[in-house]
C-alpha cells in the first residue's frame, strides 16, 4: 500500500463517517462532581437501629420463625 | 437516564430475594437430600424461586409508578409486602399439600407477623432503596 492509497482511503473513511458534531458538554459536570463529593454519608436514624436491634433480638429468641421468614424472603 | 424505568424498577426489585434464593434452596436442599429431613420442600419451592422475587419486583413498580400520588416511603410501601406475601404463601402451602404443623404455626405467628414487617421494612428501605438509586430512580 503506497501514499497515495492511504490518502484515498483516508478520503474514504472520511466521507464514510460523518464528522461528530457538538463535541462539547452541553453544562459543566464539575461543580455537581464536588457537590457529590462533599454530600455527607446517609444517617440511619435512630429509629432505624432500635427495629434492627429489636429484629435480631427477635430472632435470637425465636428461631423458629427464620425459615418461616426465608420461605416468604 | 429516565428511560424504561419500570423495567429498571422490576430489575431493582429482584435482586436481593434473587441472591438469596442461591442460599435458601441450597440449604433446603441440603436438609432434604443430604440429612433426610422428612419435609417435602420441593413442593413449595416454587414460591420462593418464582413468586417472590417477581412479586418484589413487581411491587418496586408499583412503588415508582404510585410515589407520586401517595408519598409512601419506599419502607413502608415495602412493609405493607408481607401482608400479602404472608397469605399467598400460606394458601400455596394448602394448594400443594404441603405439611404446615398448624400448632406451631399458630405460636409463631404473633411473632412472624412483626418480625415479616420490621425485615421488611428495613430491607426496602436500605437495600431496595440503595439499589433503586444505583438504577437511577430513586425516590425515597
Amino acid at each position: 500500500m503506497n501514499q497515495q492509497d492511504d490518502k484515498e482511503l483516508q478520503a474514504l473513511l472520511k466521507q464514510a463517517i460523518a464528522p461528530v458534531k457538538d463535541t462539547e458538554l452541553p453544562r459543566d459536570l464539575w461543580p455537581e462532581m464536588l457537590k457529590k463529593l462533599d454530600r455527607q454519608p446517609a444517617r440511619i436514624p435512630w429509629f432505624d437501629w432500635a427495629l434492627a436491634a429489636l429484629l435480631s433480638v427477635a430472632l435470637l429468641f425465636f428461631p423458629g420463625v427464620i425459615p418461616a421468614l426465608l420461605y416468604h424472603l | 437516564m429516565n428511560q424504561h424505568t419500570y423495567l429498571r424498577a422490576y430489575m431493582a426489585g429482584i435482586v436481593l430475594p434473587t441472591i438469596l434464593l442461591i442460599g435458601v434452596a441450597t440449604a433446603f436442599c441440603i436438609a432434604r437430600y443430604v440429612y433426610n429431613i422428612p419435609v417435602p420442600v420441593e413442593r413449595v419451592i416454587v414460591f420462593p424461586m418464582a413468586v417472590v422475587p417477581n412479586l418484589w419486583g413487581l411491587w418496586n413498580m408499583l412503588f415508582i409508578g404510585s410515589h407520586a400520588r401517595t408519598h409512601l416511603s419506599i419502607g413502608l410501601h415495602g412493609a405493607v409486602l408481607p401482608l400479602l406475601l404472608g397469605p399467598l404463601g400460606f394458601l400455596l402451602t394448602r394448594i400443594l399439600d404441603f405439611p404446615v404443623p398448624h400448632d406451631e404455626l399458630a405460636r409463631i405467628l404473633p411473632i412472624l407477623g412483626p418480625i415479616a414487617l420490621i425485615a421488611y421494612y428495613l430491607v426496602w428501605k436500605y437495600i431496595v432503596g440503595f439499589l433503586n438509586g444505583v438504577l437511577g430512580i430513586a425516590q425515597t
